[in-house]
This record gives structure tokens, C-alpha cells and sequence, in this order.
């Protein structure tokens, strides 16, 4: 009797996708190290010992020591320091700008699948216009055009990563608009804004919250990118992007500089990485169990 | 029969693998870095900095294009290899000057040739000097000219007829020039490439005296007269110039041609020297010259070099346009830090604007002192920066500015309590913000065009094309000109030190540090001695392997 409970336990698909994610190793692995990092980034006054930005060009650059653990840069800058304070930068830029292509994306997406028609046609060749535009070009217009701030990079990124998430939760809006359940509630008389947040909206949570996990990792390449070409964070600021320019220019006299950043930074996307493919796998419903 | 032949078979195999992986090896053993290959067919490739912004002598400004131009022209005379105040027939064969040094008169070769063939005459020169001072052509160096009697009257409008300015050719290989005063160091002057003749015929055709768009900088349409030609110019890849076969001394000419580089990061041109695909590296990156110097002595070159490193302030911009704000911004800029800790290319501190020379020292100085500066940006009306607006400062792309920026951007916040931001921008779009004032504080620099600390003050003259701060005073243009018109070289020294006094005491600019040269040079190139002014006689350059 006992057993059968338990395999007759009837669990909702959240419940499922759960369990199916906390067997996949490495996504609850990638989610423990992203989380120590981003812990660590954020108490960086705290455990730090020294300010990122002071200068001691009396000692200059030195390679790590118990004083400096990550050693210092041509100025006599702690990078341990340098190095976290970076981190929030990178980690500040790769959320806000997923929230703000999210915003986009599912706003323009879901408009264009719902209502179809001639306002899809042309809503979604704006987007292939916007895809055909070499994206890097249209930050550095961007970031040219108006005066640099870290605001600006937020909207620049989101504005250019937007696209793929808007044909994806159009795709499935169009997709889950002809489902049988939808037509059923439309014939019961539901209010088409109940049809779409009772019915479309949460069946879209699945492939958005992937999609925005897997843009994370992109973001930061993307703001590294633009710090590697002096558009990104202005000094004395730095993000990792801008640091591992810097060693790299720097990678033959002092290597440490290179190093310490380059190894936080891609043990972070690894991390985003792996939660990504983790819930992909969880919250596809078709994928085995 | 089988055994023997499948043994054979192997023993061919083995021979086959064998003398293929030799010949692998050989092949790599014999293959050549571009450095070698170009040494034998006496190719010069030189790593030249930023993109050059052209080929017009008369438009450009930077020292990437000097280096381009002195190999594509020659003036009425040349520079010496290794003599800085000494100078070598050019054009002219001889030349003679009367006694107080004011009217010149210069015998041209009648051999020299364009390099289609054209023969070179006086009226070329003359041509040129009306085209750099034609007022509507716009040329940033015109008041490089004004020393020439009636060329600022011209220059300014005053007068319309070019006929009146003081350049004659007398006959087709005679040309004469008169001075508004004695000036003994005018040849000097004239191996500037602003003084470089143009083939009258070529700019005619290309939209002739004031276009300044003009086509005929383009390979396909280029005319010089010196040891080398335009042979090709892409974009941001490679400026390539070769041995011209109309050149007069094209017999003393040893190398075959020379490509310039455009290489803006010194990472990577330092890079491209070591992988062998330069035989100079023009600059090199800060974080490397300990290395050189303690390591490979023989490759790094740090030669003195006539120039000053300095920030230009927009004085046409609040609250720029005090001069209490720039003197406390100048004052708290810790100079010898800098060339200590950062530039350590034996770089000097610059405590003054003239690049000092044994007979010629500042009467005024100004001194690292952050107690004054704080003092004074209070007074100005921001105790501890207090409402100080967020200035930038633009620098050119480039390892090593950014690294002195981001030092004063924290010595100003330490000192003064304010915050500025770096702006970097690519070497043709920096020149171009510079030149229309759109920018707060500029890092720049000046290297004198000839020997004499007039190269130095004459920029900031109210009306030059090089000034470049929108800083105006009447007091100082007046001493310029007398210094134009005195020949007493003592005199003359005692004038410029006032001017000197005056830029110091109102401070249109922060200097920072007296430059050094610092570059890596392959041991085959022959010919390249010390000189305070870069400029290279490229005609007697030589590769040679070592």
C-alpha cells in the first residue's frame, strides 16, 4: 500500500521539473559556484581590505602576495579587490540588461502573435531589419551617439538582445493560440486578457526563463566585448571585461593581471551555462524523465 | 618473393615518411620571418603609430604623417642623419642669404624631377607657399609662413595680390625668398614637410588652390619629388612606398621601399616586432621597457626626443576658462610620479612648456603643489570641488595615455575633490574634436618642428591653426612678432622667455612630461642615429643583415 501512494502521487509539471533539475549534477553544481561568486562580489567591502581604485604607483605592479592575493596593476591597484568590484559590474550588466530585452522581447512577441495579421507581418520584419544589422555596430552607434553611462549600456545590450526572444515567445504564442484549451476558453466566453495571463502566459514562463538564463552568459561577453574596445565601463571602474583587456595587453610583464579576472569570469559563465541547460532540460515537458 | 617486396614496400614507406618530415623540417628551418626576407630585398617596415590622416603636406598636423611625407618629398634641403642643427642639399644645390640673414636666395638642381617625370622648378615652390597661405584654403600651419615678408598680411586678407608676398622665382631653377626679419635659422625651418614643393599641374587638375578634398593625394594620382613614391595606400592596413626612378639621387638611395604600418596598440605592435614582421617598432608598450632595458639593451632605443607632453584645457568652456581652475588643475597634476612610476623611458618632468635646450631655459616654472591648487579651485569658487561640473578628458587610443589619464583623473580627486571621466577616441576623430574645441581637457602633445623654442611657442598664437585651446592674449602675439623680427640671438631668447612666462602664468595647457623616444629597432637597419628630431633622411637608411 505504501509503495502505491507513492507511485500514484499525482505532481503538478512545476513540481516535476524540479526533481528533474536537481538530478542534473552540474546545473545544481553551476548554481552553487554562480551564487559563491555573486556572494562574494557583493560583500567585496567587506572582505576586501583595500579600495579598488587607490592608487600606490610607488609600489606598482607587483605580482600577488598575502598582502595583495591577486597581486597589483601598473598603478599599484589591488586586483583582488579590482577584480570583485568588477564582478558586480558584470554581474549588475548581465541582469538589468536581460530584464530589459526580456521587457522588450515578451512585449513585442507576444503583441505580434496574439493579434497576428498584417501588425505580426510588419512586427516581425522590423525585427529582421533589426537582426540584419551587424549588432556590435549598433552599440558603438549607441554608445557614441549618446553620452556614456552605465544606464546607457544596460538599455544599449537589452536593446540588441532582444530580437531572438521576441520570434521565440511569438513563435509559441502562435503555437499555444491554436491548442485546444485556448479555443475552448474562447468559446466559454473568457475575456481574451484573461485567455492570454490564465492561459498563454504561463505556458510561455518555460522557454523564457531559459532563454533569459542562457542571455546572462551572452550580456557579459557582450559588455566584455565592449570594455575590450575602451565603450564599455569608463575608468577607473572596471568590469571583467575591461581588466582582462587590460592584462591582456599586459599578459607578457604581468600575467597575474590576465589570470585572476579571466579565471572569475569563466567559471561564471560556465555556472550560467549549466543552470541554463539544467532548466532547459527541466522545463521541457516532452524531455524524458 | 612476397617478404622481400612487402619489406621493400616498407623500407619505401619509411624512406617516403622520412624525407617528407625532412623536408618538413627543412622547409621550417629555411622559411624566413618577413623581417628577413624584406632585410634581403631592402624593404624598410616601419611600425608608423596611428592611421595617417593624409598625404597633403599642407593639411596634416601629426607626426605619422611626417614620417610618410619625408620619404615622398624633399624640400630645398634635407636633413642630416645624425645632426639635428645641420642640414644637407635638398633640392637646391646651394643657396646664399645677405647679411642680416633676412632675403635668401636658393640655386635648384636642374636635375631634380618629379616623379613623373616633370622637371622641378622655382614656380612649383612659389605655388605651393600661395596654396598653404591661401586664406579660403584653410591650413592649419599657414602661420608656419609669417616670417615671410606680407604672407600674414595675405594670409589675413589684408592684402589680395600674392605677388606682394616675398617669394620670387627669379628664373626656372632660381628662387628667392625675403624674411620680415633676420632669421638665421631658416633652414632649419624649411625641411618641415609644410615647405615641401607640390606639382602645380597635379593640384590644377584636382580642384586646384583652395580645395582642400582634393583627389590628388590618391596613389593613382600622387606627384612627389622625393627618393620614394606612393605606391599603395589601404585604409588602416598599409602605406607602401618604393624606390622612385626619377629622383635625382636615386643613386645614393639604397632601400627598395618602405611599408608603414598603421599600429595604434603598442601591444600588438610590439607583438609584430617580436614575431618579426617589423624592423622598427615605433613605440613600445609601458609594462615592456624594464624588460628591454634590463634584458635585450641592443633592441630598445631611448634617444631624447623635442617634444612635450601636455593636457590642453578648453579654455572657451566653463569653468575652464579660468585661469585660477586651470592652474589649480595644472598644479595638482604630480609630474614626477608620472615619468617615476609610469612613463619610465627616462622622461623628464616638465615643470615648463619649451622643451629646455642648452642655451634656452624657463624664467618661470611651475611646480607639483596641491596645497596652492586647493586653495585656488576654492577660490574659484568650488572648495573642495565642490559644484565642479564632470569634465572629460579625450585622449587618443592608446595604452600609454590612458594609463597617465586614469593617474591624473586620480591625483584631481585626491587633490582637488573632482571627478573627471576618460573619453577615448581614434587618432582621426581625436584630431578632428581637438581642432573644432569639442572637448573639455585633451591630452597632447608637441614636438618642435625644428630647433629653436619658437617651434614650441609659435603654436599658441591667437590665430594658429595649432592652438587649438580658443586661449587668446593680445601680449603674446605682439612678443611673437617681435621675435620674428629680432636677429640678436640673445634678444631673441629673452623675448620667447617672457612668452613663455605668459603661457605659464595663464596656463592654456598643463605640461607633463619632456618626451623620450622610445623604440625597438632590428640590428639590420643601418643609418638610424640619435637625433632629438626624429626625422629620418630616408635615402641614406640601409638594411643590412646582421
Amino acid at each position: 500500500m505504501d509503495h502505491g501512494t507513492d507511485s500514484t502521487e499525482i505532481r503538478s509539471p512545476w513540481e516535476e521539473s524540479w526533481l528533474r533539475l536537481k538530478k542534473n549534477r552540474l546545473s545544481v553544481a553551476g548554481f552553487i559556484v554562480f551564487t559563491l561568486i555573486t556572494l562574494l562580489c557583493l560583500a567585496a567591502p567587506l572582505i576586501s581590505l583595500h579600495d579598488p581604485n587607490e592608487m600606490d604607483m610607488v609600489y606598482g605592479p607587483k605580482a600577488p602576495t598575502t598582502e595583495h592575493w591577486f597581486g597589483t596593476d601598473t598603478h599599484g591597484r589591488d586586483l583582488f579587490a579590482r577584480t570583485l568590484h568588477g564582478g558586480r559590474i558584470s554581474i549588475a550588466v548581465g541582469f538589468a540588461s536581460t530584464v530589459v530585452a526580456l521587457t522588450i522581447g515578451i512585449a513585442w512577441g507576444s503583441t505580434a502573435g496574439f493579434i497576428g495579421g498584417w501588425l505580426d507581418a510588419i512586427m516581425m520584419r522590423i525585427v529582421d531589419i533589426l537582426y540584419s544589422l551587424p549588432f556590435i555596430i549598433f552599440v558603438i552607434l549607441l554608445m557614441t551617439l549618446f553620452e556614456r553611462s552605465m544606464l546607457l549600456l544596460f538599455i544599449a545590450i537589452g536593446f540588441v538582445e532582444w530580437l531572438t526572444l521576441a520570434r521565440i515567445v511569438r513563435g509559441q504564442i502562435v503555437h499555444l493560440k491554436t491548442m485546444p484549451y485556448i479555443e475552448a476558453a474562447s468559446c466559454l466566453g473568457v475575456h481574451p486578457v484573461a485567455i492570454v495571463f490564465k492561459h498563454l502566459v504561463p505556458n510561455l514562463i518555460g522557454p523564457v526563463i531559459v532563454y533569459a538564463t542562457l542571455t546572462v552568459p551572452a550580456v557579459m561577453l557582450l559588455e566584455s566585448a565592449l570594455s575590450f574596445l575602451g565603450l564599455g565601463v569608463q575608468p577607473p571602474d572596471s568590469s571583467w571585461g575591461s581588466l582582462i583587456n587590460d592584462g591582456a595587453e599586459k599578459i607578457k610583464s604581468y600575467p597575474w593581471l590576465l589570470v585572476f579576472p579571466s579565471i572569475f569570469f569563466s567559471t561564471t559563465l560556465f555556472a550560467l551555462n549549466f543552470i541554463g541547460d539544467g532548466l532547459r532540460d527541466a522545463l521541457d515537458p516532452k524531455s524524458s524523465n | 618473393m612476397g617478404l622481400v617486396r612487402s619489406n621493400r614496400l616498407k623500407r619505401f614507406v619509411a624512406l617516403a615518411i622520412l624525407t617528407s618530415f625532412g623536408g618538413l623540417v627543412g622547409s621550417y628551418a629555411k622559411s624566413k620571418s618577413p623581417v628577413d626576407r624584406a632585410t634581403e630585398e631592402k624593404i624598410l617596415l616601419l611600425g608608423n603609430g596611428s592611421e595617417p590622416k593624409g598625404t597633403d603636406p599642407h593639411l596634416v598636423t601629426g607626426v605619422p604623417e611626417s614620417n610618410i611625407l619625408n620619404s615622398l618629398f624633399e624640400g630645398l634641403v634635407n636633413y642630416h642623419p645624425s645632426k639635428d642643427a645641420t642640414v644637407i642639399p635638398g633640392v637646391a644645390k646651394r643657396w646664399e642669404s645677405n647679411e642680416d640673414a633676412s632675403i635668401w636666395t636658393f640655386y635648384l638642381r636642374k636635375e631634380a624631377r618629379w616623379s613623373n617625370g616633370d622637371p622641378l622648378t622655382a614656380h612649383d615652390f612659389v605655388y605651393s607657399y600661395k596654396r598653404i597661405l591661401t586664406p579660403s584654403f584653410g591650413a592649419r600651419y599657414a602661420d608656419f609662413f609669417y616670417i615671410i615678408k606680407n604672407a600674414r598680411a595675405f594670409h589675413q586678407g589684408e592684402i589680395e595680390d600674392y605677388n606682394e608676398v616675398f617669394t620670387k622665382a627669379l628664373d626656372e631653377h632660381t628662387l628667392q625668398i625675403g624674411l620680415i626679419g633676420p632669421f638665421p635659422h631658416f633652414l632649419l625651418m624649411l625641411r618641415h614637410y609644410t615647405w615641401f614643393p607640390l606639382h602645380a599641374k597635379t593640384i590644377e587638375k584636382f580642384g586646384g588652390l583652395e580645395n582642400r578634398d582634393s583627389q590628388w593625394t590618391q596613389p593613382d594620382h600622387f606627384v612627389g619629388n622625393g627618393p620614394f613614391r606612393l605606391k599603395k595606400w589601404e585604409t588602416n592596413s598599409i602605406l607602401e612606398v618604393e624606390k622612385s626612378d626619377t629622383y635625382w639621387d636615386r643613386k645614393t638611395v639604397r632601400l627598395q621601399g618602405i611599408r608603414f604600418f598603421p599600429i595604434e596598440k603598442y601591444s600588438t605592435e610590439e607583438a609584430a616586432f617580436r614575431a618579426g614582421q617589423l624592423h622598427y617598432c615605433y613605440e613600445v608598450p609601458l609594462d615592456r621597457v624594464t624588460f628591454y632595458r634590463t634584458k635585450e639593451p641592443e633592441t630598445i632605443r631611448l634617444d631624447d626626443y623635442f617634444g612635450t607632453y601636455f593636457y590642453r584645457f578648453n579654455t572657451t568652456r566653463p569653468p575652464l576658462d579660468q585661469p585660477k581652475v586651470r592652474k589649480a588643475l595644472a598644479l595638482s597634476i604630480d609630474k614626477e610620479s608620472i615619468v617615476k612610476y609610469l612613463t619610465l623611458g627616462g622622461e623628464r618632468a616638465a615643470n615648463s612648456y619649451v622643451y629646455p635646450l642648452a642655451d634656452y631655459r624657463p624664467i618661470k616654472e611651475i611646480f607639483f603643489d596641491p596645497t596652492e591648487a586647493k586653495r585656488l579651485i576654492a577660490e574659484a569658487g568650488f572648495p573642495n570641488g565642490k559644484g565642479f561640473p564632470r569634465l572629460k578628458i579625450l585622449i587618443n587610443t592608446a595604452e600609454n595615455h590612458k594609463i597617465i589619464a586614469e593617474s591624473i583623473q586620480k591625483m584631481w580627486k585626491d587633490s582637488l575633490g573632482i571627478e573627471v571621466e576618460i573619453v577615448n577616441q581614434e587618432w582621426k576623430v581625436y584630431l578632428e574634436s581637438q581642432n573644432n574645441l569639442r572637448y573639455d581637457i585633451s591630452r597632447s602633445g608637441w614636438i618642435g618642428d625644428f630647433l629653436d623654442p619658437i617651434a614650441f611657442l609659435k603654436i599658441f598664437r591667437s590665430s594658429s591653426g595649432n592652438n587649438q585651446t580658443g586661449w587668446k592674449n593680445d601680449e603674446y602675439d605682439r612678443l611673437l612678432d617681435q621675435v620674428n623680427q629680432t636677429g640678436n640671438p640673445d634678444q631673441r631668447y629673452a623675448l620667447m622667455q617672457q612668452m613663455e612666462a605668459i603661457l605659464l602664468e595663464e596656463l592654456p595647457i598643463a605640461p607633463i612630461y619632456f618626451y623620450n623616444r622610445k623604440f625597438l629597432i632590428h640590428p639590420s637597419v643601418v643609418g638610424w642615429y640619435p637625433k632629438l628630431l626624429d626625422h629620418r633622411p630616408y635615402k641614406l637608411v640601409d638594411l643590412k643583415a646582421p
